[in-house]
């Protein structure tokens, strides 16, 4: 145990800094065409994601021909501590490098790695995750869209809903239901779905903090048909790969969270010395004070757990603290910027912002706009009632009913 | 940061949790708080294998394993709310006297405590801990070469019982702190009656206590960095006891709503149930590793080890609160009565919780440190 890496693992970060100092994108450029949604490939992206993957540091724990450098895991380890830190991510299409290229290369027929898994990683081509349904939320799967299966292709009907970026994704990696007499886990498959088909209808579903920028939609698939190479795994297993799907870069994904609270934790700290409605200094306000102290010590101990949580991950054990920290996460997030808005009182009720909330670039929106969208965060990805269950069942062994 | 507990360092928790249960087991905590036994056993085997020099150089016939070692320990110690001079002798007596004595006096006090052979204490102000800070109760004036400690301190863990306690008194000097050793009996000393009869706790009155310079640690008035540097290493060495605790209530409460029934099937099948556990099991997982991160800033002198000491402090803080209060809830009734363990348990976290100052003290401090 202790707090610092060995000489070159450091310096594998010191190089690392240095190149990301230099080839990151500029504020200018990124400000000038601004990424609107999850599956918005902007030039400037694509750019950077493909100077990433040439220069094996788009997936580093990947051999080079698929933008990595297989780096061991202290070192990837490293490479998301400082990727975190710069304002901009590696990608424009998180859900497409995060979870459809993994789950492509592990379940994918060579047909569509070939296909599919390169233009994504080049940023050629976006993606949306069809999972939740409007009757299919944390009971994932009872999802009814339903998918006939005929000789070479498949015909999808039903709806899509929460899938971010779909309104400028090229594809969706659909989960569809392929037996419907089978038990609910057992009739799932995962098909690869054109957005520009014919029968994909798409309709946005603004956020309530704002009705103009819009990431979350609802999907329709009215008789789209689907070529039945475009099956990914073997048919009615698409339970297993959302698993999978989902257990990728979990090792890792809490860092980017964590880093977005330190953040937030300086702009609670820049908040202590403006003035209040009060006319006193926010900060010499008692509770505010205190809520500053829980939300620094909450978020050093996110940092905290999710190193503990990566030396199990490194060791290849299962570890429980993704469910730990997406639960702890969300409500550390929610209480800090709540902090925020109550030692506000009516000047938190202005929310002028020109710009996009996901965008970090564009600065901290309002502390209220902040809160409101610490309301998704408990619930997207899993609802924290959804991680109490699986921390219960799966981590304490309590028995399920 | 590398939170990997090393082959070694399992090896050795394995081997403390091992006979700890074997040696002190929960009845024997009941048999102490019941009867007013005296706990030999476990504290011999802590000395006889080393436990006591764990942290202690190896020039002082110490093991040299450094301080995060020994807070695996510590904790390991709470898991089975081990009673005895551990605690106050190995992580509150031995890191002032190493911070702040002299070779001859190392070799007095340090070298015989780390080989269990003399039970140290230390008397500090627990409400002003979090600030390192000592407040009126206790002056130390000068008197030729020796010094005349005139006061009280009270709450100190042992300081009735242990051989040498390690005091810490206002002096009128320099940075205000002097720090000496005074042997069991110079000080009058009262008995609390603690909430944890496991953890004896005394008020120390020293009625014009005279020490002589052989006993004076360090010189007055310089000696605040040394006491703030070791009520670091208690303050941690408390948050890890009261993980430990913590982590054994959660057991306990995880094993109770598997075996008990109620509506025809176990209790831990209610989604209420589940959700209480889990967020127990988050708020010891938070209190651990923020705990660990403490141990690790001490061990290699980080300049956050003061902020890390208060963090750890006051995660184990939020810990305990709802631990101590879900356990006995999901216990029921009989969570609330005598004969239940829950609350040996919950006494103990309760007792660690205020010592070197609650979580709310330290949660100041934090904000203070931070600049809000």
């Amino acid at each position: 145990m202790k707090l610092h890496y060995d000489a070159s693992t450091e310096a594998f970060r010191t190089e690392l800094r240095a190149w990301l100092e230099a080839n990151q994108p500029t504020l200018e450029e990124i400000r000038a065409d601004p990424m609107t949604s999850s599956a918005h490939m902007t030039e400037w992206a694509r750019r950077w994601q493909r100077l990433l993957f040439d220069e094996g540091l788009l997936v580093p724990g990947w051999p080079p021909e698929l933008g990595g450098r297989n780096l061991p895991p202290v070192q990837q380890l490293v490479y998301h501590e400082e990727i975190a830190k710069i304002p901009v991510e590696r990608t424009s299409n998180p859900q497409g490098l995060g979870i459809i290229a993994p789950s492509i290369h592990d379940y994918g027929s060579d047909f569509l790695k070939e296909k599919y898994l390169k233009p994504t990683l080049r940023g050629d081509i976006t993606w949306c995750l069809g999972m939740s349904e409007p009757g299919a939320g944390s009971d994932l799967a009872a999802l009814s869209t339903r998918a006939e299966v005929h000789d070479d292709h498949f015909v999808v009907s039903g709806q899509k809903i929460w899938t971010s970026g779909a309104h400028h994704a090229d594809y969706c990696f659909c989960f569809v239901r392929t037996d419907p007499d089978a038990p609910k886990h057992k009739g799932i498959s995962v098909v690869i779905i054109d957005m520009k088909a014919s029968g994909v209808t798409v309709r946005p579903l603004p956020e309530m903090n704002d009705r103009e920028h819009v990431d979350f939609n609802e999907v329709f698939f009215d008789g789209v048909v689907v070529p039945r190479d475009h099956l990914v795994g073997p048919l009615n297993q698409g339970w297993s790969i959302s698993a999978g799907s989902l257990a990728h870069e979990r090792g890792m994904m809490w860092l980017r969270s964590a880093a977005k609270l330190d953040i937030t934790l300086d702009g609670l700290l820049e908040l202590a010395r403006q003035p209040g409605p009060d006319g006193r200094r926010v900060g010499e306000n008692e509770g505010f004070r205190d809520a500053v102290a829980r939300a620094y010590l909450d978020t050093q101990a996110i940092w905290f757990m999710g190193y503990r949580g990566f030396a199990k991950f490194a060791r290849g054990e299962i570890s429980p603290e993704h469910s730990v920290l997406k639960l702890f996460g969300s409500e550390v997030a929610q209480r800090a910027t709540l902090a925020a808005t109550e030692a506000l009182g009516v000047e938190a009720l202005d929310v002028d912002f020109d710009g996009y909330g996901f965008d970090e670039t564009f600065g901290l929106p309002p502390w209220m706009t902040q809160y409101f969208y610490s309301y998704r965060i408990t619930i997207s990805a899993g609802t924290s009632e959804i991680q109490r269950n699986i921390i219960a069942q799966r981590v304490l062994g309590l028995p399920r009913r | 940061m590398d939170f990997e507990v090393t082959p070694e360092q399992q090896e050795l928790i394995d081997s403390v949790e091992s006979v700890l249960a074997r040696e002190c087991p929960t009845a024997l905590v009941r048999d102490i708080v019941e009867s007013g036994a005296s706990p030999e056993q476990p504290w011999k085997s802590a000395h006889e294998l080393g436990w006591t020099a764990i942290d202690l150089p190896d020039d002082l016939g110490g093991l040299g394993l450094g301080f995060t070692t020994l807070g695996l320990v510590v904790e390991q110690h709470g898991r089975s709310i081990a009673p005895g001079p551990f605690l106050a002798s190995v992580t509150q007596f031995l890191p002032l006297v190493c911070e702040a004595g002299s070779p001859g006096q190392l070799e007095r006090f340090a070298v015989p405590a780390g080989a269990g052979e003399v039970r140290g204490a230390l008397a500090i102000d627990h409400g002003r801990a979090a600030r390192h800070e000592l407040g009126e109760s206790l002056r130390a004036r000068r008197d030729g070469d020796a010094w005349v400690l005139e006061g009280e301190r009270s709450y100190v863990l042992d300081g009735d019982v242990a051989d040498e306690v390690a005091v810490a008194a206002r002096v009128d000097e320099g940075d205000g702190v002097g720090l000496f050793v005074v042997s069991r009996g110079a000080a009058e000393a009262r008995r609390a009656v603690a909430v944890d009869a496991s953890r004896p706790l005394a008020h120390l009155r020293f009625g014009a206590v005279r020490v002589e310079a052989d006993r004076v640690l360090g010189t007055p008035g310089q000696c605040a960095g040394a006491l703030g540097r070791a009520l670091e290493r208690a303050t941690v060495a408390a948050a890890l006891e009261c993980v430990g605790a913590c982590q054994t209530l959660l057991d306990m409460t995880v094993e109770h709503a598997r075996n008990r029934r109620q509506f025809d099937q176990p209790i831990g099948a209610f989604q209420a149930i589940q959700h209480k556990c889990a967020d127990m099991f988050v708020q010891v997982e938070k209190a651990r590793a923020t705990a660990y991160f403490a141990m690790m800033a001490l061990a290699e002198d980080d300049p956050r080890r003061s902020l890390a000491a208060s963090m750890a402090k006051a995660a184990a803080s939020d810990c305990q609160e709802l631990v101590c209060r879900e356990s006995i809830q999901i216990h029921g009734g009989m969570g609330y009565t005598w004969e239940s363990d829950v609350q040996l348990f919950v006494k103990r976290a309760k007792t660690l919780e205020a010592l070197f100052a609650t979580g709310e003290a330290h949660r100041r401090r934090i904000a203070e440190v931070l600049g809000v």
